[in-house]
């Protein structure tokens, strides 16, 4: 009895999940938390911010301040292919943070935000 | 005799009914979280400050030097693409693997941007492109609709144009 409902349950799952499918793409390697709460206003140095993040993605000029960037980015896509009607829907977000150091050398203002945690597999394609 | 017609004016309606998503595809492409006006009505130039937009709307995706201090970008898209296939209807009965393909993609990229003096505090906010976005629509041959100028969100700072000559910014003609 028990080994015909497992079946039943395992066939409806394998009816359900059916033509979806699953995809992930990231760019980039994954930006630590911890590093960056280690690093403080006035008192890290752009030697430890290297140390701590390792060598950014991008370096800019602002105002005659260096800016580090690092981004990662993540996406996720979820389809269902039901032959008739096919619904795909991919979620891209970035998590970027930006390090501006002074002409000092210290670390002057840090500027992070974290979005992947937010992507979610979706498959319906309308709304929001 | 009747009945017979009954039942292909029965079957023509259905398939007329099903024309419009027999071989139907939708996808959707989001990159970020669009923004729209109302999101950025809190900016208030001269007093909001960089790190007030990013409290509330998060990191840029990029930051770059201007004359006049720093440019915070925000990009977004909202891509959308359809497809209906019509050929599908008469693949039950034809010999070959006929294909009559409707499909039109909307690339919805836009981006915010947020000029700042050189001590983060805003000078005035822009979106790039005014996005309107685009529903899913496979049919090809029909023209985008034009924004009227009287629809568009205008930005709350002065405008600026680029003088191309000089390679100098100013602000318009009020």
């Amino acid at each position: 009895m028990i080994i015909g409902r497992v079946v039943l349950a395992l066939l409806a799952i394998g009816i359900l999940c059916q033509g979806c499918a699953f995809s992930r793409g990231t760019l980039g390697d994954d930006i630590k938390a911890e590093a960056v709460s280690l690093i403080q206003k006035g008192i890290t140095t752009k030697a430890e911010v290297l140390s701590l993040m390792g060598a950014p993605d991008r370096l800019l000029q602002l105002n005659g301040r260096d800016v580090f960037q690092y981004y990662r980015y993540d996406a996720k896509a979820g389809s269902l292919l039901l032959i008739i009607f096919n619904f795909t829907r991919m979620s891209i977000k970035s998590d970027d943070v930006f390090v501006i150091l002074n002409r000092d050398g210290l670390v002057e203002d840090i500027i992070a935000s974290k979005r992947t945690d937010t992507v979610r597999f979706r498959f319906w394609p309308f709304g929001e | 005799m009747t009945i017979l017609w009954r039942k292909a004016l029965s079957l023509l309606v259905g398939a007329v009914l099903c024309l419009p998503i027999v071989g139907c595809n939708m996808i959707r492409v989001t990159l970020n979280t669009s923004l729209m006006p109302e999101d950025v009505a809190f900016i208030v130039p001269g007093q909001t400050t960089l790190a007030d937009i990013v409290d509330k709307l998060g990191a840029p995706d990029t930051l770059t030097n201007s004359e006049t201090g720093v440019v915070a970008t925000y990009r977004f898209l909202d891509m959308k693409y359809s497809r209906v296939n019509f050929g599908w209807l008469a693949k039950p009965w034809s010999p070959v693997d006929p294909d009559l393909i409707f499909s039109r993609t909307g690339f919805g990229v836009d981006a915010f941007e947020v000029h700042c003096d050189q001590q983060w505090v805003v000078l005035y906010q822009v979106f790039q492109r005014h996005l309107i976005r685009p529903p899913f629509y496979p049919y090809p041959f029909q023209q985008s609709r034009a924004l009227p100028q009287n629809e568009l969100p205008l930005p709350s700072g002065p405008a600026i144009m680029a003088n191309h000559e000089s390679g100098t910014v100013r602000s318009a003609p009020q």
